[in-house]
């Protein structure tokens, strides 16, 4: 079993290496992109709503609120969307014996999660020095959510990129289904002010209460009684569990061309 | 030793199923290079894709203990926004120890002679450019049977000669699966051969031999 754990830690490293060169390569800032989305994407967002927002949720300060929501977003959107067509756009890369289609999506969730994680660090920071109080008693339970998200993003790109390869149809129609979580995962509100009837639907959605709970562990004041890190966990080894099923069925159909 | 267990191959088309190879059994002994011959269109590079693992038969299995490099062609795995030393470091990484990256990388550099081209991106390169890197790569790890897919036929004089005495160095311990048009090339560096054509895939222990059914067969 070592050499093999050797072997998949070596591809999967080579991997990480090889998108992080391509991932940024071709636009004029590099890697300072990492940054500047994710920190446009905040100010529009601050400026459309901010005055709103600062009055209807006065339990978490908007800016903050809107870092715990896009940051995690944006991480697990860039995860599963580009791995709709991993295996087309990296079917030379199959040639090697050594690289499996799973080391593909792990590569990139590697990657992504370094890069998100970073750059929510990085702003938080700022966030911290700007004179924003930030409460770090909660960490362990932070990590625990964020790493959550990241499986949960990885199986759910298993099984996107297994779909896409099964069934061509799947990449338009997957992406139109991804584009709607944006405004069902509660980026931009709290789900406490979704009147009840409609939050029950809201909650059925995982990434909601993921969000929801990693603004809680940053802010204790937040109401977070509506979500439960138990389903967030349900639906994460639930999704694994399938998709490293639906892998190990299709291991032969993925090599045949 | 490199051995077919009723190997069956077909691709789906929308004028039906194309079958390239149906219940082939035959078994290429240890320390034999292979000639493989056939025309274009025959299923050569599929063969190529097989022995190599990038590709699945339908049914049947190709047995080996011996290592197998991975087809090496003119379009396999290289990505055209990178450098050459970008791409041979990625394949680097793959295939050696982290302590062997840096002399890998500079095998590479120095067989494939691209002098400032080895930074520049892929894309830039010519088809005879790609090919001397494709080849110095593969030959950058030690395995027990190169395939070669008209590599050598793009590269121009210097390069050919170059190669050819590295390939004769190599085969004192590793064995070579050519694809090749130059009769005189497979002559060269091969033991045996195998014909590939409508009437599935035949073995000649004898180079000559298969050559020469070949160009019987097709009057060339």
């Amino acid at each position: 079993m070592k050499p093999q754990l050797d072997l998949i830690r070596r591809t999967v490293l080579a991997l990480f290496l090889r998108e992080m060169k391509t991932r940024f390569g071709k636009y004029r800032l590099g890697y300072l992109w990492c940054l500047l989305e994710p920190l446009a994407h905040i100010s529009i967002l601050l400026l459309l709503f901010g005055y709103i927002m600062h009055r209807s949720i006065p339990s978490i300060p908007f800016p903050l609120f809107l870092l715990c929501g896009v940051l995690p977003f944006l991480m697990f959107n860039q995860i599963v969307s580009r791995s709709l067509n991993a295996l087309d756009a990296n079917q030379g890369l199959l040639s090697y014996r050594p690289v499996q289609a799973i080391d593909l999506i792990l590569a990139r969730t590697l990657l992504e999660g370094v890069i998100g994680t970073a750059v929510f660090l990085l702003l938080l920071l700022c966030l911290a020095l700007a004179g924003q109080n930030i409460a770090l008693d909660q960490l362990p339970a932070l990590c625990g959510y964020w790493l959550l998200l990241l499986l949960f993003s990885f199986s759910l790109g298993l099984l996107f990129m297994l779909l896409g390869h099964a069934y061509p149809e799947s990449e338009k129609l997957i992406p139109l289904l991804i584009k709607p979580l944006y405004f069902l995962s509660g980026v931009m509100f709290p789900l406490a002010l979704v009147p009840a009837p409609y939050q029950a639907y809201l909650l059925w959605n995982p990434l909601a209460h993921a969000l929801e709970l990693i603004r809680h562990a940053l802010v204790t004041s937040y109401p977070a009684d509506h979500v439960h890190g138990s389903y967030l966990l349900l639906w994460t080894l639930g999704l694994l569990f399938f998709s490293l099923l639906f892998y190990k069925g299709r291991a032969n159909a993925l090599r045949r061309s | 030793m490199i051995r077919f267990e009723n190997l069956c191959k077909s691709y789906k088309t929308p004028a039906g199923r194309h079958y390239l190879f149906r219940q082939v059994n035959l078994e290429i002994p240890s320390g034999k290079s292979v000639a493989l011959l056939g025309r274009n269109g025959a299923g050569k590079s599929t063969l190529l894709r097989l022995i190599g693992g990038m590709d699945r038969p339908d049914h049947g299995r190709i047995h080996s203990n011996k290592s197998i490099s991975w087809p090496v062609g003119l379009s396999t795995g290289f990505q055209g926004s990178m450098s050459g030393r970008e791409n041979v470091k990625f394949v680097a990484r793959l295939y050696a120890k982290p302590h062997e990256l840096a002399a890998k990388v500079g095998f590479v550099e120095e067989f494939a002679e691209l002098g400032r081209y080895f930074d520049m991106p892929l894309k830039s390169y010519s088809s005879g450019m790609r090919s001397r890197l494709g080849f110095g790569l593969s030959m950058a790890f030690d395995f027990d049977y190169y395939l070669l897919d008209e590599i050598t036929a793009v590269g121009d004089a210097v390069f050919r000669q170059k190669s050819a005495a590295l390939i004769q160095q190599r085969r004192q311990h590793s064995q070579f699966i050519f694809v090749s048009h130059n009769f005189e090339q497979l002559r060269q560096f091969c033991d045996v051969a195998l014909l590939l054509d409508s009437q599935g895939l035949r073995y000649f222990d004898d180079v000559d031999l298969g050559i020469a059914q070949y160009r019987a067969e097709n009057h060339v």
